[in-house]
């Protein structure tokens, strides 16, 4: 019985206690600490990927990489899927997230957003030999289309596609994966698969077969690291350095190195 | 003067309204070996494990020799440790060999060292004469060698009396009298038991006293031969007629 | 591209799912053994407590359950994503393990228990010296089917960011567009630990069997 008892305690207890953490001294707590941690999902690139060592790299990886270096501290990544980096923020078990993040209200609500580090538009990718219109992106409703899960397009898709009644349901592919969705269009189970333009250029060039008809900017737009709610300390002093960074034009030549094909 | 080793009055037991037993006394006194028959379903299992503690007694007291068992606050597993009993399918340890069995309680129970433990547990088997099976598991010893085990283990405990829950019933016919056989022996050397078999002819050879219990009351006891030729009760002649008969029967179909 | 070189990289996850798989296993056969014993021998109250354990954690899906674990085990205290996912899924088959144990219990006769108390041992000592020797060999064989869906299992913890064996394979597709040789390179690895961990239960059984006559 009395052991019954604890257990009940114990599980009450881990039930009960949530993490609650002051913001106020978190920069100086990552500062003396000598290292931020840093979530990404390193299945997007070219902004973040695993390379033939094993090593988390890409163009958020290197901007991160520089932006701590300039900060006095040193990256810790933190590789998970996309959909819990949100959740790992909040919760406190990263320090801040890059991952090719667009501003976006409902994120907002949790999370705060750094100054741009770079503008990305939206883009349509289809097989070669596709005979569809999409010059008017409302036109994306007659056709089978896929998006990462989570994303900007994702909630492009479902605010002005779905929800309308316009895209039925059924012909709406989530994907938890860019290059799962681009295997699905190169065995015709989607036929246009919206995605950011950089990332689909990628898939492109790696996939073959494949063509860009339309870019522009619909959800996209610029990129922000994620920082926790209500963390002004940290959020400006990331800004302090991308402005640095931008100035100097160290963010144009990472851009050159990976965005140029 | 006998000196009673256990006594029990007015002991009722129900479970919800139905009446296992009724107001049962009984004395055992020290060295007797004391024989309870009876139709199945007349509480005599159950009896024996009120005595033991393993069920709970409704109403009525039981003293194990100066002291009440059934008093409140009295300590159960010091009391088991002081009566054997043996069960109809003999419930060995499975997983442990005959020698174990038999050394578990000495080691657990009265914190013998094992080596101390090992050589009391061997003499108990020899006592059965079980010492060559020692190494061997419930799996692989007969039915009859399994509940001579059995007895082995409830005696290493050096039990003040010994209870003995029909303990050839789930037997062969032909493994009874190994099992009877050390059940007499024990009595010779002057064990206290109570004992609850269909085996009248044990009943009759050992016991000094008989139990006839039958719906949950004592109808009569008394020694073997009164009882056996001159029942007072027509129940008790009714059943003793009946038990032969069909033991009778049995023997003629072999 | 060079495959052997993410192959390798692959093949290094299996550490993770390995350590995951022997902190996950453990625990919850550590916690779902006294489950059980509370189910079976502690009253009522504890028994309706056990089984509501029992349904929940059994009716929801363990990535699910992972995700609200990890949340609420790591909010608390600050652990690792390896330690707290594998501590979580611990408790996930904990459940399982638990109703295994149950099982096992109610399967060595309830006499054995009454023949220990009668030599005058504690319902505790009963417990520890013939039910649970007993009941923990009747528990391989199924336990070994709940080790086997727990290192599958563990490749759940990637949700929470640790670099196991098929988040790996997920990261190897994704920068190779290769997606068939990431995934088979990870279903060779699982099953070769399935295969290693099935074989040693079976001997362990083996081992331990309880000799008795054909």
């Amino acid at each position: 019985m009395k052991r019954l008892v604890l257990l009940v305690v114990v599980i009450t207890l881990a039930f009960a206690a949530v993490g609650c953490k002051s913001t106020s001294d978190h920069l100086s707590a990552i500062k003396d600490a000598g290292k931020i941690v840093v979530g990404t999902s390193a299945d997007y690139p070219p902004f973040e990927f695993v390379d033939e060592a094993g090593t988390t790299t890409g163009f958020d990886v290197e901007l991160m990489n520089e932006i701590a270096k300039r900060m006095g501290v040193t990256v810790e990544w933190t590789d998970m899927p996309f959909d819990s980096l949100i959740a790992a923020v909040q919760e406190g078990k990263i320090d801040a997230s890059i991952a090719a993040f667009n501003y976006d209200e409902e994120r907002d609500k949790t999370v705060d957003f750094t100054d741009a580090y770079y503008t990305t538009e939206d883009s349509f990718t289809v097989q070669e030999g596709f005979t569809g219109d999409l010059s008017d992106p409302m036109n994306l409703a007659n056709y089978l289309v896929g998006a990462q899960s989570g994303t900007v397009q994702d909630g492009w898709i479902t605010d002005n596609l779905v929800t309308p009644g316009l895209l039925p349901e059924d012909k709406y592919f989530r994907y938890e994966r860019v290059d799962q969705a681009a295997l699905d269009l190169q065995a015709g189970r989607i036929e246009v698969l919206m995605a950011d333009y950089v990332p689909a250029q990628a898939v492109v060039s790696q996939f073959g077969g494949m063509t860009i008809v339309y870019h522009g900017v619909l959800s996209t737009g610029p990129l922000n690291i994620v920082v926790p709610e209500g963390d002004t300390a940290l959020k400006d002093e990331i800004n302090r350095v991308l402005k640095e960074l931008q100035t100097e034009g160290f963010v144009e030549e990472l851009a050159f190195k990976y965005f140029s094909e | 003067m006998a000196k009673p080793i256990l006594t029990i009055k007015n002991l009722t037991k129900k479970y919800g309204e139905n009446v296992i037993f009724h107001d049962i006394s009984l004395t055992v006194n020290e060295g007797d070996t004391i024989v309870i028959i009876g139709p199945s379903g007349t509480g005599k299992s159950t009896l024996l494990r009120c005595i033991n503690l393993l069920t709970c007694a409704d109403d009525g007291q039981i003293w194990l020799d100066d002291l009440e068992i059934t008093a409140k606050g009295c300590d159960d597993d010091r009391v088991r440790q002081h009566i054997g009993m043996v069960f109809q399918n003999f419930l060995l340890f499975n997983h442990l060999n005959a020698l174990d069995n038999v050394m578990l309680g000495l080691t657990k129970v009265k914190h013998m060292k094992p080596d101390e433990a090992r050589v009391k547990a061997l003499r108990e088997l020899e006592r059965v004469g079980l010492a060559d099976r020692a190494e061997h598991y419930p799996g692989q010893l007969s039915g009859g060698q399994q509940q001579r085990v059995a007895i082995a283990r409830a005696l290493a405990m050096d039990p003040r009396i010994m209870l003995f829950d029909e303990p050839t019933s789930a037997l062969d016919p032909e493994l009874i009298g190994e099992v009877l056989e050390v059940m007499r022996k024990l009595a010779l050397e002057g064990m206290t038991m109570l004992v609850v078999t269909h085996e009248m002819g044990f009943a009759r050879e050992v016991a000094d006293r008989i139990v006839f219990l039958e719906k949950g009351s004592i109808v009569e006891e008394g020694p073997p031969d009164e009882l056996f030729y001159r029942p007072k009760h027509d129940r008790t002649r009714e059943f003793l007629w009946k038990i032969t008969e069909l033991y009778g029967k049995k023997d003629e179909n072999k | 591209m060079d495959v052997a070189k993410f192959l390798q990289y692959i093949a290094s996850g299996t550490a993770y799912t390995v350590g995951v798989t022997l902190i996950a296993l453990p625990s919850g056969l550590i916690l779902g053994t006294l489950l059980a014993l509370l189910n079976v021998y502690s009253g009522k109250t504890s028994k309706a407590l056990t089984n509501l354990y029992s349904t929940v954690m059994r009716g929801i899906p363990p990535i699910v359950l992972l995700f609200i674990l990890y949340f609420i085990v790591s909010g608390s205290i600050n652990l690792s994503p390896f330690l707290a996912g594998s501590i979580s899924l611990g408790i996930v088959s904990s459940a399982y393990q638990m109703e295994i144990v149950r099982g096992a219990i109610l399967s060595v006769s309830g006499g054995q228990m009454m023949a220990a108390r009668a030599v005058g041992m504690s319902k505790r000592q009963a417990i520890r010296n013939v039910i649970l020797p007993q009941t923990l060999r009747l528990a391989i064989p199924p336990w070994s089917n709940e080790a086997a869906i727990v290192i599958k299992d563990s490749s759940l913890v990637y949700a929470l960011g640790v670099p196991e064996i098929l988040r790996r394979a997920q990261l190897i597709s994704a920068s190779t567009q290769q997606p068939f040789l990431a995934y088979a390179a990870a279903a060779v690895i699982y099953f070769i630990l399935v295969f290693i961990t099935s074989r040693l239960l079976d001997g362990l059984e083996k081992q331990l069997r309880i000799p008795a006559n054909p």
